[in-house]
């Protein structure tokens, strides 16, 4: 026999070599000047971004786990949900407009009004501050309408954007949903959805008033003084290039934050869910270490954001800050030349001072919808997982289940199934048996159509399982597995999964037949008592029962079984027993199991080693045949 | 002064870092001024960084109306230029120290941020298998990711509000320096429109508060469907939690839109209202500049200030928002935090022998030193029970109790909950604590374990149980998570346990990688692989639990002959009552009712005990006549 283990010294790694979870480089010098200190934070702000590069590039075609979604993907979506809200989306811009524009009324009224102090003429005082306090009135007014539209158009369009989340996560292929990893996924669903819902509530209708108010300031600006307006707007333009520059880099940066924060939470869910064998192998301190690690990591992701954050912050400061000086020295010169008077310079001043705050806020609502817009590209990434299969619409014609020539591999290349040719007889049982590893889980998946096989057919009735609508295919056949789950919802919600439509009377029946109808009707509000997580707690005996319930109203022909009875608890077991054969009772069932009393009691056994079925018979005809079977049952009983 | 991620060292002194203080748990309140005090340097310099910035505003209009008095209505243009520079000096201070306000807001932030979750993390390292008998995993879980993001907040607003106070009494003075009447009408101004605002405050706090616990239940739907997933694809039942989910989408968008109309009514009112301030203040300041008392350049100054108002009031509103979701986010980190470990260190430890007897007085089990003993039960919860106890781990009999639960509950009630909730877990404390400071029952060398420190039980008695999983990371991580092995250790660990299919599966080798629990490895595999790590661990005394209920006979025997091998000299227990494994036992042991009722050999105990035979014998007496 060849020594599985003869590549060991190649692939060994000495762990004294492992790089550090942050490369030096990403540390600050210790001791330097002020010069070298600078040109080190800029070597390591270029650092970081091409980390930032190759996250980003990794995770839109990640090697396993989930990926993300494009930018482009991010706009169609927010567009797609947009158009259909034209009507909402215009009311919403035009109230918001209205607030905006009364409330750049009031510095003029303002300037006016120093005109009247200064000089006697115009509007008398009493009449203008009259007119001031109904600007202001109109301005409350406004703002509360404005304010109301935002609202209820921000939460319709987060609400909508969450259930479609919700609806692509509950649509994922059954055979990604099976192998791949459910960490990243909770923190998508639950970090990711709480950004994007920042965003989209307060981001959006915000980033929208602010920019409206800058633009219609900028617009009063121009018609209060062109000369007063014109060197200072020309001082904003000098803030573009830095600006295009952060927007085109910040959805990386906030991305890479996103993954480590995904990263911070599986290393944590992994730390809480195994704290028993950190414990019992003396591994806390090896734990403490790794989560220190991946914060370690998120950080410089984090410091990657401040940087461009500061730089944008450095150059919009400069370019709106500096407005207040042009105005006044280009004001004392104008108004010396007589093109202005103090009334237009006092109202310049208050609108460049008026607009450092929605121009804050359009900065801060910017860096928002960035920061929300990398989490929804995180989300859509879910949707861009390709469907495995097509439902075909032939339905199949009888209930027998063939496998011809079954093919099937992880990993191109490295088939776990050689061509397995297996037919049930219908009401059959069949044990499947065989060394661990040798691919018997992986065909009980192809025979209950949970994953396509590379190449051959899984058939019943003549139609591949895989080509049949997923509603279809849970009612012919089911895969039984030691996981079980009980949702947050009522009984009735909990049993009723494979059938959604069936009657009270079915969910009843159900109970009955598994041996929980007594309890359930006893539980305060009978059928629509509300269990799961954080609700009413069922016992693992009734969590199994209610999972068993849900194969009965299923009601498929035949049944997978994947060592689903090994982990039962044997006082529960004696329950159950009864509840498992009234639920076996006249289906065909495949038991994978390594306890070979079942077996023993199977009409038939396949023995799979190495991916082929070797040996296919009864128990007495395989222990007379004197092979790989016989040997098994030898040691077993031995 | 402190920089992120934070050195923690609290809880948790395993790794060799200095230890930092605890945190105060002793109400939410104090808690989070623990929390603030942790990094008060550079909350306060952050402060005064936030004033710096705000200087533009704090001066300028000032500034301005110099400008105005003294350059252009006076006509002189070095007092112009001289009141530009001015201007420009603080224009630029104030862009500068926007950019370091900016930096150490993000610091204090991520401060709380990840010292909440190295928090969590070493309270799990500190606890072990203790905290899920008492704080659900969720609940733990969302104190590292949302909770501690609440703490951040608060930082940041404290040090805004802090800066926008002294700007605001810096305001108050400058226009006192001018005239009194204004000046009291912006320092009366302020409290009184807080004062106004404040009655909307608590109707929109109660519309707000609903909309959270709504968006709480969202997320942990959301939670409960990716975790049952496989399920919702497997067997169905996508269209009613997705429909589930859409209505309490929908609920919670009500909520939303309720709250939302709220905030709405308290903008309206705070535009309003700074509006009236701002026409008393121009009708007061016009009649003094035509009075006389007042130059035109103070007016506009004064309107300038005017509109500066608007700032400070929308912080100190934040500031009372955000300290009540920090102080429900402090509720549910106390609760994680306040736990303590239930032992106590012995003052004059006993060093453990693992070459010695090891006796458990509730069951009378005894394993002798250097044998393998394999420990048989019809109900294998018994066997386990005593392996916890030989390990010295409190049994899995608890409930957990959650923080969250006070699900529309008001006032009273919440308290009554509260309180309620409050006891049921000192209940459970107070149990581990009676079980673990007494006696444990379990003598190594005659020696109580009790009398021993726990890490030299821990490091002396191996147990590794059913619920022992993999972690993500490569193979040679699952084997050597230590990080001590030889190679030649490791493939040794290997073969023991049979899994050197496992290296062959994986293209890399040793590099190959794992998913969290395993995924990716047949069930036989995932075992075989938690197998070889406690083999590796290499303990005195190792209790395996099942350690092969996943694989087949053949490699079930291989196993069983080579752990046997492997062990030879060292105390072995196995919990099985596969003959495969009684072959190669030592000695046996048959609970019943989780008590010895049978000892010996295994041979010998087929041969004269009915009630082992039973157990243990797996050949059909019907042999040969199908059912
Ligand atoms: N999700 C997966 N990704 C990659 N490889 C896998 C995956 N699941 C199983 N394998 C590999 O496929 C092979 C067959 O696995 P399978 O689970 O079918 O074995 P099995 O016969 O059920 O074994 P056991 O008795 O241990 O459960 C194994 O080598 C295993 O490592
Ligand atoms: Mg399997």
């Amino acid at each position: 026999m060849t020594d599985l283990l003869a590549t060991s010294p190649d692939t060994w790694r000495d762990r004294a070599l492992d790089p550090p979870a942050v490369p030096p480089e990403l540390l600050p010098p210790a001791d330097a000047t002020p010069w070298e200190r600078n040109r080190a934070l800029w070597e390591r702000h270029d650092l970081r971004r091409q980390r930032a590069e190759a996250v980003y590039e990794a995770s839109r075609n990640p090697e396993r786990g989930w990926p993300v979604s494009g930018n482009r993907a991010v706009l169609t979506f927010f567009r797609d949900l947009l158009s259909t809200r034209k009507g909402m989306f215009t009311a919403l811009v035009v109230v918001n407009a209205l607030a905006a524009a009364t409330g750049l009324v009031v510095p003029r009224l303002l300037g006016e009004l120093v005109n009247t102090t200064v000089d006697g003429g115009g509007l008398p005082l009493d009449t203008l501050a009259l007119a001031i306090i109904g600007v202001v009135v109109l301005q409350a007014a406004f703002t509360f309408v404005a304010q109301r539209t935002s609202t209820v158009f921000g939460q319709d369009l987060l609400s909508t954007a969450r259930e479609y989340i919700v609806r692509t996560i509950l649509r994922l292929p059954l055979g990604a949903v099976e192998s791949a990893s459910t960490g990243d996924l909770v923190t998508r669903v639950t970090r990711d959805v709480g950004t994007m819902s920042r965003s989209v509530q307060y981001g959006l209708p915000m980033a929208i008033i602010s920019l409206l108010t800058v633009v219609l300031s900028i617009g009063a600006m121009l018609l209060n003084s062109v000369v007063l307006a014109v060197p200072a707007l020309l001082t904003f333009a000098t803030s573009a290039p830095a600006v295009r520059r952060y927007l085109r880099r910040a959805p990386k940066g906030y991305i890479t934050e996103g993954a480590t924060y995904s990263r911070i939470n599986t290393t944590l869910t992994e730390t809480v869910e195994g704290a028993r064998t950190l414990e019992a192998l003396g591994l806390p301190g090896e734990r403490v270490r790794a989560g220190d690690d991946d914060i370690e990591v998120s950080a410089q992701a984090e410091r990657y954001g401040m940087t461009l954050r500061n730089v944008l912050f450095a150059a919009l400061n400069f370019a709106f800050q500096t407005p207040r000086v042009v105005t006044l020295l280009v004001g004392a010169y104008a108004y010396s030349r007589g093109w202005v008077d103090l009334g237009q310079i006092t109202a310049a001043v208050l609108y460049v001072e008026a607009l450092g705050d929605p121009l804050d806020r359009l900065i801060g609502e910017v860096d928002r919808l960035q920061v929300g817009a990398a989490s929804t590209s995180r989300l859509l990434g879910i949707a861009e997982v390709r469907p495995d299969r097509e439902a075909g619409d032939r339905l199949p014609d009888g209930v027998d289940l063939v496998g011809t020539d079954l093919r099937f591999a992880y990993r191109e290349g490295h088939d776990v199934l050689h061509g397995v040719d297996l037919r049930l007889g219908v009401g059959e049982r069949l044990a499947i048996v065989g060394p661990s590893g040798s691919g018997k889980s992986t065909l009980g998946r192809l025979l209950s159509g949970i994953n396509r096989p590379r190449t051959g057919s899984a058939s019943v009735g003549g139609v591949e399982l895989v080509d049949l609508p997923l509603e279809v295919l849970r009612t012919e056949v089911a895969l039984v597995t030691q996981e079980h789950h009980v949702f947050i919802g009522s009984v009735r919600d909990n049993i009723v999964l494979a059938r959604e439509d069936s009657d009270d009377d079915a969910v009843r029946e159900a109970l009955r037949a598994v041996g929980s109808l007594l309890w359930v009707e006893r539980l305060p509000q009978g059928l629509d008592t509300v269990i799961g997580s954080g609700r009413y707690a069922l016992t693992p005996a009734q969590a199994q029962q209610v999972a068993l319930a849900r194969l009965i109203i299923a009601d498929p022909h035949t049944l997978v079984l994947d060592e689903a009875t090994s982990l039962i608890d044997p006082r529960t077991a004696r329950t159950l027993e009864g509840s498992m054969n009234n639920l076996l009772e006249g289906r065909t069932v495949v038991a994978i199991a390594h306890r070979l009393h079942t077996a023993h009691d199977a009409d038939r056994i396949a023995v799979v080693i190495d991916g082929r079925i070797v040996e296919l018979g009864s128990h007495h005809e395989l222990v007379e045949l004197d092979g790989e079977y016989a040997a098994l049952w030898r040691a077993w009983t031995s | 002064m402190q920089d992120f991620p934070p050195r923690i060292a609290t809880f948790f002194t395993g790794t060799g870092d200095a230890p930092t203080p605890d945190p105060d748990t002793r109400s939410p309140a104090a808690f989070l001024r623990w929390m603030l005090r942790q990094q008060w340097q550079v909350i306060a310099l952050s402060s005064l960084a936030c004033l710096l910035w705000l200087m533009p505003l704090t001066f300028g209009p000032y500034i301005f109306g110099r400008a105005v008095d003294e350059g252009i209505l006076g006509g002189s243009t070095p007092h112009l230029l001289t009141w530009s520079a001015v201007m420009l000096g603080v224009v630029v201070v104030g862009g500068v120290f926007g950019v370091v306000f900016h930096t150490l807001v993000v610091r204090t932030w991520l401060i709380s941020l990840y010292g909440t979750t190295q928090m969590v993390t070493r309270k799990i390292a500190q606890m072990g298998h203790v905290l899920p008998r008492r704080s659900p995993t969720g609940e733990v879980l969302s104190v590292a990711s949302s909770d501690s993001d609440e703490f951040g907040a608060l930082t940041e607003v404290l040090a805004r509000s802090a800066a926008q106070l002294v700007s605001y009494l810096t305001v108050a003075a400058i226009v006192l320096s001018m005239s009194w009447e204004l000046g009291v009408l912006v320092l009366v101004a302020a409290p009184v429109l807080l004062g106004a605002a404040l009655p909307l405050l608590r109707p929109l706090h109660r519309r707000q508060q609903t909309e959270r616990s709504r968006n709480s239940e969202l997320t942990s739907m959301a939670t409960d469907i990716v975790a049952g997933l496989r399920i919702l694809r497997g067997i169905g039942g996508e269209e009613t939690f997705g429909r589930n989910y859409a209505a309490q989408s929908q609920a919670a968008r009500r909520a939303g839109v309720s709250s939302g109309i709220w905030q709405a009514v308290v903008e309206a009112v705070g535009v309003l209202l700074s509006g009236v301030f701002l026409v008393s203040l121009v009708w007061l300041g016009t009649r003094q500049v035509v009075a006389g008392e007042l130059t035109v350049g103070q007016l506009i100054s004064f309107l300038g200030y005017g509109l500066f108002m608007v700032g400070p009031i929308r912080t100190f509103f934040e500031l009372a928002q955000k300290s009540t979701r920090a102080l429900v986010s402090a509720r549910r980190a106390i609760a994680i935090f306040e736990q303590r470990p239930p032992w106590r260190e012995p003052d004059r430890p006993v060093p453990l022998d693992g070459t010695a007897e090891i006796v458990d007085d509730l069951s009378g089990f005894t394993a002798r030193p250097g044998l393998l003993t394999v420990v048989v039960s019809a109900v294998p919860e018994q066997s386990a029970a005593l392996a916890d106890r030989l390990g010295r781990y409190l049994p899995p009999d608890t409930d957990p109790v959650g923080e969250d639960e006070a699900e529309g509950l008001k006032g009273r009630a919440a308290r009554r909950a509260r309180a309620d909730r409050e006891r049921r877990r000192a209940r459970i404390a107070a149990r581990d604590e009676e079980a673990a400071t007494r006696e444990w029952g379990v003598r190594l060398g005659g020696v109580d374990l009790s009398a021993a420190r726990l890490d030299d039980v821990r490091r002396t008695v191996l147990v590794s149980d059913t619920g022992s999983g993999l972690f993500a990371g490569t193979l040679q991580d699952a084997v050597d998570p230590h990080g001590r092995l030889t190679r030649e250790q490791a493939e040794q660990a290997l073969r023991v346990a049979n899994a050197e299919d496992v290296y062959d599966a994986l293209p890399q080798g040793w590099q190959g990688q794992l998913d969290e629990r395993g995924r990716g490895l047949s069930g036989g595999q995932r075992q075989r692989v938690v197998l070889a790590r406690a083999l590796a661990v290499d303990a005195p005394v190792l209790v395996l639990v099942e350690p092969t209920s996943a694989v087949d006979a053949h490699t079930e025997a291989r196993i069983a002959a080579r752990v046997a091998d492997l062990r030879r000299g060292r105390t072995t227990v196995v919990c099985t009552v596969s003959p495969l494994w009684l072959h190669h036992a030592d000695r046996v042991a048959l609970l019943r009712d989780g008590v010895v009722v049978a000892e010996g050999e295994h041979a010998d105990l087929l041969e004269r005990d009915a009630a082992y035979r039973e157990v243990v014998v797996r050949a059909l007496e019907d042999e040969g006549v199908p059912q």
